[in-house]
């Protein structure tokens, strides 16, 4: 039996097994399918608005996490995946450019992003594929180009499409393709052979998050071979950074010994004196049941179906039924312009220090269930760039310290 | 065709699976999972043959890369979504090819006469099947390709050893009915025996009926007339040996019975319901009689490291690695899954002339991965999965019920 039951693989998810299991438990991890963590941009977002951000006011989840929480979370995190994985510092945002050629505030980023860093007077070559539809290399050098930097200043941006092919027959390949393509060298030699004679004294070159998926350090070897400073950006889904995330963390979870049951749903629960017994799982055929001394609710919300909203506009918790905090009229939820704050993704759990959900009388609704990342309520998270603070910050309050042992 | 036949493919044709296609988020993880897409363009990918083309089908397929899919079934596992991304794929591939089904497909699938006519002829078989020329032949004649890994034709059957079979010891525990699979009945028979004297050695009293074909390599052929006959039967068969649990060491027989047959083919006949939720395979009843404290730990050391594929069709029955869990037990023992999400032949699929290639390239990084860890021996749940791992790779690939036999002092 499992001393430690997560259901959930997404970051929080995962983060919370690796960290029940290195401290001796046995943990059992339950997810529908793959955690979001793969459709990231493979960076650590705390706050737009830096330190100031973690001291949020209730109901907001910083405000129970704590700020000493999600640093601690995101310094664990970094420690695990280290350097090659994740550098930068959790105090300090930095600004990277996104595939709109929009910037975007975030605070741990993978090395392959770092010299596309934001900075007055640099000077780019926005490098583009032509059957890599994700990524426009023109769109995102001109808005570049348009934008006043944080803290004042610009850059120049230049574009350059090339056509280098990573699989014959394919006029429409994916960021994945390309990213498996960069395992031979002789795709690594044609696509330096096309930027090489383009590219001016002093231009760094940004290219789509492409380069490498199990191995990832490619941008070194192009910065040798370029002579110049190289870095990725961010694509939609398939995100390749993300994907290197999911792959560490689900590789280092299996290491420690936790089991994996992936691809059935929690369907249902058991409970006796205040505590939760065990959570019955969808497996085919027939349900079963899995027992623990202790629950780590990690499900996301709304768009992992977690949270769910009927066409009554009731929303409901689906597993537990847990009770919600911020619901109300479907009019002051769901607001007409799309642009306002759309309070109904502020819907959520509210949670204690241990990260145990509550009811409407502030106690904990089960004594050994807890609650992690995105079905905690009160931020919007994509909105304020928090997400992965909140999935951190809660894993770790939810796994350290004597009380939740 | 018969009705029966025709509601399963009408089935296939507007039903079940359609009902999952609005919670698709285009998320795009069911892509970058696919062992098909990673090492061909041939196949445009689940979510685009699936999700996206079922839109656009109404009953008919728009994208004939669709018959590039496996039917492994990763992309229904690792979507977070709840869609049915295989069972959509394999249904809209079964109406494609129903009117037109190669003679290959229809003999391929015919698992039971083909243990029964190897069987008494099991060495000319063999050394037939070892010569180039006859290959070539098969190759050109009926398109199953000249190097496709081929089960070895076993001189003994499952149910020839059982009926000569008495327990080693008395029964002090209940009754189990076993159900050994074609594969398991006729070439992969060294596994069923295993089975069943662990169980016996366990204390249970094993029962054996007499059984038929799941119907799975006919169903993953879009054969479903005949597939959802056999399942119905086959079901009926397990039911009259009693009301007890069904153990099998045929992972992927195991799936046909708890879900595929009824998610797929729409099968509803109560026989089935009832015997799917039954059936366990080997190692997950292992681990749910360890999770209940009923499981001896007496297990004798076996010092090897053993490269470990979970096959595709045991992990799409959402119940995680039992096998792996069970071998903690066995002292000195170092398990490495594959983590590969396929070994390519997804039941008769790498057989074929025309996927031989793609399914070679979806085992590589598999072989690949055996060789570095154990050269000599690997262990996985189903057959046709070892055949193309032996063939892929010169090792001993077994059941992993055959670790626990040995560490049991039972060979």
């Amino acid at each position: 039996m499992s001393q430690v039951i997560v259901i959930g693989a997404g970051l929080s998810g995962l983060v919370a097994a690796i960290k029940s299991a290195e401290g001796g438990q046995q943990v059992t991890l339950i997810s529908k399918g793959l955690g979001g963590l793969q459709l990231s941009q493979g960076t650590i977002d705390i706050h737009e608005q830096g330190l100031a951000g973690l001291e949020s006011p209730a109901p907001h989840p910083y405000a129970a996490i704590g700020a000493e929480n999600v640093l601690a979370g995101v310094k664990y995190l970094a420690k695990l995946l280290g350097p090659e994985f994740l550098v930068g510092d959790a105090k300090k945002n930095v600004y990277l450019p996104t595939a709109v050629g929009a910037i975007r505030p975030t605070a741990l980023i993978p090395p392959s992003m770092a010299a596309g860093s934001v900075r007055d007077g640099a000077k780019w070559l926005i490098v583009g594929l032509r059957r890599l539809k994700d990524f426009n290399a023109s769109l995102i050098a001109g808005n570049l180009s348009r934008l006043e930097l944080p803290g004042g200043g610009s850059l120049s941006a230049r574009a350059l499409t090339i056509d280098v092919v990573a699989r014959e027959g394919e006029v429409d390949s994916s960021a994945l393709t390309f990213a498996r393509a960069f395992d031979t060298p002789d795709f690594r030699q044609r696509l330096v052979a096309a930027i090489k004679p383009e590219l001016q004294p002093g231009e760094a070159v940004g290219l789509p998050a492409i380069l490498g998926v199990k191995q990832h350090d490619f941008w070194r070897e192009l910065q040798a071979s370029l002579g110049c400073e190289v870095f990725e950006i961010p694509l939609p889904p398939p995100s390749v950074p993300g994907m290197r995330l999911n792959e560490a963390l689900t590789a280092k979870a299996k290491a420690l010994g936790v089991r994996f049951v992936l691809g059935s749903y929690v369907s249902g629960f058991t409970a006796a004196g205040g505590k939760l017994v065990s959570v019955t799982v969808a497996t085919t055929g027939a349900p079963q049941e899995f027992k623990a001394d202790k629950f780590i609710y990690a499900p996301g919300g709304f768009e992992s179906g977690a949270l769910a909203m009927d066409s009554h506009y009731e929303i409901t918790e689906k597993v537990f039924g847990l009770p919600l905090h911020g619901v109300a009229p479907v009019e002051e939820l769901i607001l007409p312009d799309y642009w306002d704050e759309q309070p109904v993704f502020k819907v959520g759990v509210s949670v204690d220090k241990q990260m145990r959900p509550l009811d409407a009388a502030g106690k904990p609704v089960y004594a050994n269930l807890h609650a992690i990342g995105g079905i905690i309520g009160g931020a919007i998270r994509w909105k304020e760039k928090s997400g992965e603070g909140i999935a951190l910050g809660s894993a770790w309050a939810a796994t350290e310290g004597s009380e939740n042992v | 065709m018969s009705s029966q036949g025709y509601s399963a493919l009408g089935f296939a044709g507007h039903e079940l699976a359609r009902a999952s296609l609005d919670h698709c988020v285009k998320c795009t993880i069911c892509e970058t999972q696919c062992p098909v897409l990673a090492v061909t363009p041939l196949f445009s990918g689940p979510k685009f043959v699936g999700p996206q083309a079922e839109r656009y089908r109404h009953g008919l397929s728009v994208d004939h890369s669709l018959d590039y899919c496996s039917s492994c079934g990763t992309c229904t596992l690792v979507c977070p979504q709840g869609v049915k991304i295989a069972e959509l794929n394999s249904q809209a591939r079964a109406v494609m090819k129903a009117g037109h089904m190669p003679l290959r497909d229809k003999l391929i699938s015919q698992t039971v006469v083909m243990g029964k006519l190897m069987t008494p002829f099991a060495p000319i078989a063999n050394a037939a099947l070892n010569v180039g020329p006859i290959r070539s032949l098969v190759q050109g004649v009926i398109g199953i390709h000249k190097k496709a890994p081929m089960p070895k034709a076993n001189s003994r059957t499952f149910m020839g050893w059982w009926k000569k079979h008495t327990p080693a010891q008395p029964a002090t525990k209940g009754k189990l009915i076993f159900f050994h699979g074609c594969a398991g009945g006729y070439f992969e028979v060294d596994t069923s025996i295993k089975s069943v004297e662990v169980l016996e050695h366990l204390g249970y009293e094993v029962v054996v009926p007499k059984q038929g074909c799941c119907g799975l390599a006919q169903q993953s052929n879009g054969l479903y007339h005949e597939a959802s006959a056999n399942v119905v039967k086959l079901a009926k068969e397990l039911q009259a040996a009693g009301d007890v649990t069904i153990i099998s060491s045929s992972g992927s027989c195991t799936g046909m019975l708890k879900h595929e047959a009824h998610e797929i083919m729409g099968v509803t006949d109560p026989a089935l319901a009832d015997v799917g939720a039954r059936v366990r395979d080997i190692m997950e009843f292992l681990l749910e009689l360890d999770e209940a404290g009923e499981l001896p730990h007496d297990f004798q050391p076996i010092k090897m490291t053993v490269p470990y594929h979970a096959p595709c069709q045991l992990k799409g029955q959402g119940m995680g690695l039992p096998a792996l869990e069970v071998l903690k037990l066995i002292p000195g023992l170092t398990v490495v899954e594959s983590g590969a999400a396929c070994c390519g032949i997804a039941g008769t699929y790498g057989l074929k002339k025309e996927k031989f290639d793609v399914a070679q390239a979806v085992g590589k990084p598999l072989f690949d991965m055996i060789k570095a860890t154990n050269p000599d021996y690997a262990i996985c749940d189903t057959e046709t999965c070892r055949w193309q791992l032996r063939k892929g790779t010169g090792a001993t690939v077994d059941h992993p019920i055959a670790l626990i036999h040995r560490s049991l002092g039972l060979s």
